[in-house]
């Protein structure tokens, strides 16, 4: 039954959303602070991208949720822009089309000590917690309190938010709405 | 490929969301209520239609797709509301927004008003809103192209407290800095508010003085607006 799976539930460590567009595909976020590894996970990282993305720039999962879904799409209709479907997700977070400043802007950086991991699996498979706490040398945290650690100014600035634009709405909605528009703006 | 024989049919399968439902089946779209990575979702789902070429179709299609996603972004820059655009998918035309829960048409408000007997004037407020949010999607110079009371939508009025106004489907809208085009859109609306709302030519006139109130630009707005009204009469007269 559904009791085995990693249902979204308030406080949970890790969160298992599934993709409605693609029912066998399922996005399970991991969270971590006091990461004192990124040094040397972005090395591993930089030739190994398939094993998970390094986050550091996110106000909310359903941003993160937003570009897996993007990803997975542009993988099925063979449209990426990147090598593999977790450097999608990272220029998938961008609000320009530009890869290289995507990857600068949104991946991890040597300093960071904050980072969320993506994970897209298919819905069935048994998911291994150990595959990415055993790389990461930090402390996980309850996945959903990620906008405790999110730096907003840096945020704010990374998608050009701006003021008037808060009234009518959050940090997140501008940042998904410049990461769906990107490919009309 | 669903695009072969297209038709306004069901050639198209509804998005795979569960509970998707369909709101509406219009000319150029099928909107659907359904939920998305955990969020309550509008799906607009623009499909090919028969009787246009099918690359011109394709070309149309594609351009009000991508209107619709670059005029919320830029109202919502601008602080005016629109809904978020979550997902668009370019190869199927089918664009993800945000629902604005527990709202209703302007459209379903002022019939809903006029229905219950309460006299038009309790709805000077909201022409008032309608026509300082209008004024300042001009300045932004976003012409909308399909202005009617459908598309606003009204969150959270209640009696005494003024709710949100929403503008949404912009899939005819453009960027133009005319006062001519700008003039046309308001003129656009005057023609499907009146004829949609009987016997409010005065809560017009009031949404119509709150526009131009609210913005510096709007005379050259209305200079044009009375010349469109000219023609249209000439034209009636005409044919
Ligand atoms: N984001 C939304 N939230 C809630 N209701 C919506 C939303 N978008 C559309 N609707 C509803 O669906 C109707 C049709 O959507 P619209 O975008 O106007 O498509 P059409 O081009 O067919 O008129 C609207 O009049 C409104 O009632
Ligand atoms: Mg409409």
């Amino acid at each position: 039954g559904p009791l085995f799976f990693f249902l979204p539930q308030a406080g949970q460590m890790q969160l298992t959303q599934d993709l409605e567009l693609f029912p066998d595909q399922s996005v399970t976020q991991l969270l971590f602070r006091d990461v004192k590894n990124c040094a040397e996970l972005r090395k591993m990282l930089k030739v190994y991208l398939s094993l998970f993305p390094l986050l550091p720039k996110v106000v909310d999962l359903f941003q993160t949720l937003v570009a897996a879904n993007k990803a997975v799409h542009l993988q099925k209709v063979g449209k990426m822009k990147t090598r593999s479907l977790y450097s999608e997700i990272i220029f998938s977070l961008s609000p320009t089309n530009n890869i290289s400043e995507a990857f600068r802007r949104f991946g991890v950086s040597d300093s960071d000590s904050a980072v969320l991991v993506v994970l897209v699996h298919n819905k069935e498979d048994i998911f291994n917690k150990d595959d990415v706490t055993s790389k990461v040398d930090g402390q996980q945290i309850p996945a959903d309190q990620i906008s405790t650690l999110s730096d907003m100014a840096k945020i704010k600035k990374l998608y050009k938010v701006t003021p008037q634009e808060e009234k009518c709405g959050t940090v997140l909605d501008a940042a998904v709405l410049r990461m769906a528009a990107k490919e009309v703006v | 490929m669903a695009g072969m024989d297209g038709g306004s049919g069901g050639a198209v399968a509804p998005p795979s969301l569960p509970g998707a439902q369909l709101l509406k089946q219009g000319a150029e779209a099928r909107v659907y209520r359904g939920r998305f990575l955990g969020k309550s979702t509008i799906v607009k789902e623009r499909f090919p239609k028969r009787y246009r070429h099918p690359v011109l179709d394709e070309k149309l299609t594609k351009r009000r797709t991508a209107q619709e996603v670059r005029s919320i972004l830029r109202c919502r820059k601008a602080g005016i509301s629109a809904p978020v655009v979550y997902f668009v998918d370019y190869t199927t035309n089918c664009i993800f927004l945000e629902e604005i829960t527990d709202s209703i048409t302007i459209r379903e408000h002022i019939t809903s008003t006029q229905a219950s007997g309460r006299s038009t004037e309790t709805l000077y407020g909201l022409a008032d809103r309608i026509g300082q949010i209008l004024a300042k999607m001009h300045d932004e110079d976003v012409v909308h192209g399909d202005l009617t009371t459908s598309n606003m939508l009204l969150v959270g009025e209640e009696d005494g407290k003024p709710g949100k106004l929403v503008l949404i489907d912009f899939g005819l809208s453009y960027i133009s800095a005319l006062p001519e085009d700008k003039g046309v859109d308001m003129y656009v609306l005057e023609k499907a508010f009146l004829s949609t709302h009987p016997n409010t030519e005065a809560l017009f006139q009031r949404l119509l003085k709150s526009y131009i109130a609210a913005s510096k630009k709007a005379p050259a707005v209305i200079k044009k607006l009375d010349e469109v009204r000219l023609r249209g009469r000439k034209r009636s007269m005409v044919g």
